[in-house]
């Protein structure tokens, strides 16, 4: 038996077995009990955050009406799934578009900067070159501790950008950090949970930007 | 607030069964050394998330797996010139999408398994070794985390299988004609046939096989192959 942290989960595991009928109900029975803890989190993690939602969704809409844009980013799962956020303000399947991008999409400009000035600064040196007081950043991370997030945050915040942060766990160096204007935190410890729940509040704040401003129209 | 969608679905009892018999496949075909090619023509970003996932495992000490997205145009032709028999193709898109569909259908001839997440109206019945679905009809439903959750309890079942050696054996050879030792295998055409014969790949790599009687095929028909002849044409999916 292998010194996995779920061992607990499975106390039949023996590699001498030869029935797989057991290991797929208890397989089956592990996706139950995920999925549903996924599902109470996405719920309290909604709940929690409702307030501050809506200060971010109203802040965001104001901000698209008079002409500002957005910029995702994160690293690895969370870089895509801010991706997928960039994706749903720029190329929403119901609804108005409005201009966002990720600034994960281009690898000679990430992979140039991460040679050049190092990783800490792929997303900072973005906001530089592009960013204008007006605009938007979110970095989606699991830790809140990333320095390339902290660092894309600080250079946001002297550019005169709206800042929102996901996070999990208790929040990291994202919470109550100055240069983070919304931090939304998923209580949770999880990796995997943490960013399903990311995932349900970027769709959320998206409809809500889309739903508390006429000048946007409804999504 | 805002009553979201897709948000207070749990998972059914079928979908969970889905998803262990998935992530034993996934965990069979990994243990005899495939690698996993990943894609999604309309929500690329799951496909880069899918391989992250199984390259750089979120909790330390698991073992990194082969898996890789395909991203960009001409897919089909991404995926035939990647896939080694005995890999696993997995998809995140919807049931309509061309790209997807005939990649779906020839990955028999490449020897491929395949898994297809998606939502909406649901892909005809075989379409994929394993399909993984939301049948919530909302067109927004790829972004609110549904699929997210999908490939990653697909992780963390694959890697839960890999507890159990004893049951990752490779398994038994597939049934076969009893009068001539073969079977009806899907083959697809590598280039036009000239003389009655044509060069044509198939689970079990590229082979001459006679085509007289379906003649003319011309490269990237779906064949059916049997005792080395080609016995018939798979009809073209319209638009592809």
């Amino acid at each position: 038996m292998s010194d996995e942290p779920t061992n607990f989960l499975y106390p039949f595991i023996d590699a001498q077995e030869d029935d797989a009928a057991s290991l797929l109900a208890d397989l089956a029975a592990s996706a139950q009990a995920k999925a549903t803890e996924s599902l109470a989190l996405r719920h309290s993690t909604l709940q929690l955050n409702a307030d501050l939602l809506n200060r971010a969704a109203a802040e965001m809409a104001r901000r698209f009406a008079a002409g500002g844009r957005l910029f995702t980013f994160g690293n690895g799962g969370s870089c895509t799934d801010s991706t997928t956020l960039a994706g749903l303000f720029a190329r929403p399947p119901i609804g108005k578009p409005v201009p966002a991008w990720s600034l994960t999409a281009d690898q000679a400009i990430v992979t140039a900067l991460g040679n050049d000035v190092g990783f800490e600064l792929v997303f900072a040196r973005q906001l530089i070159a592009r960013a204008k007081a007006g605009d938007i950043a979110i970095a989606m991370s699991t830790s809140g501790n990333s320095p390339n997030l902290l660092a894309a945050f600080a250079e946001a915040r002297q550019r005169g950008l709206y800042t929102i942060g996901f996070a999990g766990y208790d929040g990291g160096a994202f919470a109550n950090n100055p240069n983070v204007d919304a931090c939304f935190v998923v209580r949770s410890q999880s990796v995997h949970r943490i960013q399903e729940s990311q995932a349900l509040l970027g769709y959320q704040l998206w409809l809500m930007v889309h739903s508390g401003d006429q000048a946007l129209g409804a999504a | 607030m805002t009553t979201v969608t897709a948000i207070d679905r749990g998972l059914s009892a079928e979908l969970a069964e889905d998803l262990a018999a998935a992530a034993f496949t996934l965990a069979k075909r990994f243990a005899a050394g495939a690698t996993m090619w990943s894609i999604a023509p309309s929500w690329e970003p799951h496909a880069l998330h899918i391989a992250v996932e199984f390259v750089h495992p979120v909790i330390m000490g698991k073992r990194a797996l082969p898996a890789v997205a395909l991203t960009g145009p001409a897919l089909v032709d991404q995926v035939r010139i990647s896939v080694q028999p005995g890999d696993i193709v997995v998809a995140v898109a919807s049931a309509h999408n061309a790209q997807v569909r005939s990649v779906m259908r020839r990955s028999p001839a490449w020897g491929a398994t395949t898994i297809w997440i998606g939502g909406g109206e649901r892909p005809e019945s075989g379409m994929a070794d394993h399909v993984l679905w939301l049948d919530d009809p909302d067109p927004r439903v790829p972004a609110t985390g549904g699929f997210v959750l999908f490939y990653h309890l697909l992780w963390e079942l694959t890697h839960v299988c890999f507890e159990h050696s004893g049951l990752l054996k490779p398994e038994g050879a597939e049934p076969v004609c009893v009068t001539c030792s073969d079977e009806g295998r899907l083959g697809e055409v590598v280039s036009a046939s000239t003389g009655g014969q044509a060069p044509v790949r198939t689970a079990r790599g590229v082979e001459d096989v006679v085509t007289t009687l379906i003649d003319p095929v011309g490269a990237g028909e779906l064949v059916l192959v049997h005792a080395g002849t080609a016995i018939s044409k798979l009809e073209e999916e319209e638009g592809l």
